[in-house]
């Protein structure tokens, strides 16, 4: 009697389940995930692009505003040239590696020529082995992490690197803060996190300024008192947080809670770019500087007419992070390439991408002809204001901080092997 | 004193009663998961995994219910008080009771007739059901959090207790390099204030002017301030941890009246000892049950309310893993089954924790724990206060 009660009762659980399951499911695709979107012409002899987005997980807010650019982009671009209609699809990641490179791949399959994305590194990592081992093109959309790029000559990014933020957050810290000795507190679950803090000490020490103390944590942490102590006891003038705002928020939260001045400021990198950061950080974190890709208070042309057609296309309201204009981007670069292409297999589209010399683009200007895949890109500093918006207070080019660049050959493009 | 700072040049003596404190601080709330793990294991000889879950469900009602007092995430409402933050302890308290007694009616109950490795799995996987079936129903992306305006603005502060003030004269020179920059920075503060829109970084030449005598000023008042701290000795106390550690406390007073001076704790003491005895005597060994559940939701739901409210981190559904985690480590470290050892295994860790960070070895924070678990598993099995008595299995 009581296996058979039991029985009954596994049966219902495991039917319960299912039904969850399903719902997980649908709730996907009613967001645009797992069945692939279209936009456009969609005559099979329209040439299709991919982008792979993280539409659900602990990455939606940046892969959603990814897509809402790329479609914006793509349908800018069909209205203009109505003969040539390109068809994008969106693949979800669900912010997972895995699941992206999985993504990728189906796209290559479903005959994409070049395939957009991924916002964050890791999964853009993942994507890159099966865009490699298939020869199409990648464009990395938020994809910072150095050395993305190294290994392959089919991904490129239209996001500057973590070797451009730290250096201009040093700078920005040592010569416009008048910063000397700075803190660092890093995440050391993050690979973004301590590759940052890395070039972020050795800028400012190059600089003449001191790193007095370096903390870490890890993702998920909650409670930070205890490395709070360490920094306030060094008595920095500055801290450097090169984590992502989850942390963030609450770090600078406490760190004024416990005694650390306002006199003291906070510095970061893109990592902190979320509305969410002046909820967890408060009041506290008004005033902290950190470094971003691009700004809706952007007074330029290109950012003012990207918003209107923005805001004309979705509701009404800006986009909610830098990953809309850097997601429009890299779908102009690859149209902009393809227009170029002496064909639009995916070979001539890669060598059309790789010779992409200095297209307009709403982030800054993108030259990817003879940079193997890393633009150099502007960046900006920003402030958290009182309004509780990114104010713009500095843009550094890539030659302000490397101004030798001229002098160090960049590292050569080896043309893909002519087997194929 | 002086030869022993010197010799120890590396660690900071100064900050060891501030981490200390901050230890216990942090113990509390280990505490008072590790409680709840402690209090079934004692009972049923069951893990209850999905205890952390709790614990991340409590945060989530503390979200919901900041909500409903008017503290949405885009409101200024300044007009907080000790009153809303009871109302959401209550309801966070409550509601997590109430998860723990269906969690226990539906998932452990029908396998408590089966072996022990049974309820386990079935513990398991309703931390998993709850993780990622919550992932469903809750937000989660972005993280949500607590507006902090519900927190009344004096507990957002902090209080300096000086054990040890510095020399007369440092202390003069901090005074005089704090009056000059304090007294620049209202200068600063209030041109500032005066012209709206203006950059720092593009001010006209008399704003320049007073921004450079304000950056000017706070030079030797960092140099002032930090030769005073080299020989001084204060703990900064945030008002916020006393609040956590003073409202353990007296959870953890009416737990210990519940269990000790109470029917219902006599017949917990009792299932405890001996469940199928205590059930011959006529103890209701269900409703037993169900009273321990209800004791330890609700303690991991005061918990994660406090965590949530007054440290201010964002909430997914995975918010109670890593803590769910160090608390179970706490329970064991403490003897499991053992209602003090649980609170005093919460503290060890929490104070273990930040003595690792005050080392310098920040890094290593979070894998104390689990060498504090190695090193008790193989000399004391039973835990510091359990009984090392084999059980056969």
């Amino acid at each position: 009697m009581l296996t058979r009660n039991l029985n009954y009762r596994l049966w219902a659980g495991a039917g319960l389940l299912a039904a969850l399951f399903l719902a997980g499911c649908k709730s996907d695709s009613g967001t645009g995930g797992s069945s692939s979107s279209t936009t456009g012409n969609t005559a099979s002899g329209s040439i299709k692009i991919g982008l792979v987005a993280a539409l659900t997980g602990d990455l939606k807010p940046w892969g959603q505003d990814s897509q809402s650019g790329a479609k914006l982009m793509v349908e800018e671009y069909n209205k203009a040239n109505p003969d040539k209609k390109v068809q994008l699809l969106v693949e979800d990641s669900t912010s997972k590696p895995e699941s992206g490179k999985s993504a990728a791949e189906k796209l290559i399959s479903e005959g994409c020529v070049v395939v957009l994305g991924e916002v964050a590194s890791g999964i853009s990592a993942a994507m890159k082995e099966a865009t490699t081992s298939k020869q199409v093109p990648q464009i990395a959309v938020g994809a910072t992490r150095t050395d993305l790029t190294k290994d392959s000559d089919y991904i490129f990014r239209v996001c500057y690197t973590d070797a451009l933020q730290g250096p201009v957050m040093a700078k920005f810290a040592y010569e416009k803060l008048g910063l000397r000795n700075v803190a660092l507190v890093t995440d050391e679950k993050q690979p973004y996190s301590v590759g940052l803090s890395d070039s972020f000490r050795t800028a400012f020490t190059k600089f003449g300024g001191t790193i007095v103390d370096e903390q870490k944590y890890n993702t998920g942490q909650t409670s930070f008192s205890g490395l709070l102590t360490n920094v306030k006891a060094k008595n920095p003038d500055g801290v450097f947080c090169s984590g992502y705002f989850t942390e963030v928020g609450p770090i600078v939260k406490q760190a004024r809670e416990a005694g650390i001045q306002k006199s003291v400021p906070f510095l970061g990198g893109d990592g902190w770019d979320s509305q969410e950061i002046v909820n967890t950080g408060g009041d506290a974190i008004i005033g902290s500087y950190f470094c971003n890709h691009y700004n809706n208070k952007d007074k330029s042309d290109a950012v003012q007419s990207f918003l209107q057609k923005w805001t004309a296309a979705y509701g009404g309201s800006l986009p909610g992070t830098t990953m809309g204009a850097l997601g429009y981007d890299a779908a102009g670069v690859a149209l902009d390439a393809l227009k170029r292409a002496k064909s639009s297999s995916a070979k001539d589209l890669r060598d059309a991408i790789d010779a992409t010399d200095n297209y307009h683009g709403v982030s800054g200007d993108i030259t990817l002809k003879g940079r193997h895949g890393d633009p150099p890109k502007r960046a900006i500093v920003v402030q958290l204001t009182e309004d509780k918006q990114q104010t713009f207070v500095k843009a550094y080019t890539f030659e302000d901080v490397f101004p030798s660049t001229a002098a160090t050959p960049p590292a050569a493009s080896t043309p893909p092997a002519a087997k194929k | 004193m002086g030869h022993g700072v010197e010799l120890l040049a590396a660690l900071n003596l100064r900050t060891l009663p501030e981490q200390l404190a901050n230890g216990i601080f942090l113990g509390a709330i280990y505490a008072l998961i590790a409680l709840g793990y402690t209090m079934v294991y004692g009972i049923l000889r069951l893990i209850n995994f999905a205890h952390g879950e709790v614990y991340m469900l409590g945060a989530y009602v503390s979200l919901f219910a900041s909500r409903m007092l008017g503290f949405g995430p885009t409101s200024n409402k300044t007009d907080s008080s000790v009153v809303n933050l009871l109302i959401m302890l209550t309801a966070s308290m409550i509601v997590c009771a109430c998860v723990g007694v269906i969690i226990e009616r539906f998932a452990y109950r029908p396998m408590r007739a089966h072996s022990r490795i049974a309820s386990l799995i079935t513990a398991i996987g309703v931390s998993l059901l709850l993780q990622y079936g919550g992932a469903l129903f809750l937000p989660s992306s972005p993280p949500p959090s607590i507006n902090e305006k519900v927190i009344p603005p004096v507990y957002r502060e902090s209080s300096r207790i000086v054990l040890q003030a510095p020399p007369a004269e440092l202390q003069r020179d901090l005074d005089s390099t704090q009056t000059i920059y304090l007294d620049a920075k209202k200068k600063y503060d209030f041109y500032m204030s005066t012209h709206q829109g203006v950059g720092e970084f593009d001010l006209a030449p008399d704003g320049q002017a007073l921004h450079d005598k304000y950056k000017a000023s706070l030079a030797p008042f960092n140099a002032a301030q930090a030769k005073a701290d080299e020989r001084s000795v204060v703990i900064t106390v945030r008002h916020a941890d006393i609040i956590i550690l003073v409202t353990s406390v007296v959870l953890m007073g009416v737990l210990t009246y519940l269990v000790m001076f109470t029917k219902s704790g006599r017949a917990m003491r009792a299932v405890s000892h001996d469940f199928d005895s205590a059930a011959l005597m006529g103890v209701n060994v269900n409703n037993t049950i169900t009273f321990t559940f209800v004791l330890g939701s609700a303690l991991a739901g005061a918990g994660s309310m406090m965590q949530a409210t007054l440290k201010g981190p964002p909430l997914t559904t995975f918010f109670g893993f890593t803590p769910g985690v160090k608390a179970f480590v706490a329970a064991v470290l403490g003897g499991i089954g053992n209602i003090p050892g649980a609170v005093l295994g919460g503290l060890l860790m929490g104070v273990a924790e930040d003595f690792v960070i005050w080392l310098g070895y920040s890094n290593y924070s979070d894998a104390i724990a689990f060498v504090i678990l190695i090193i008790v598993l193989l000399f004391r099995p039973g835990g510091i206060l359990g009984s090392s008595k084999v059980e056969k299995v």
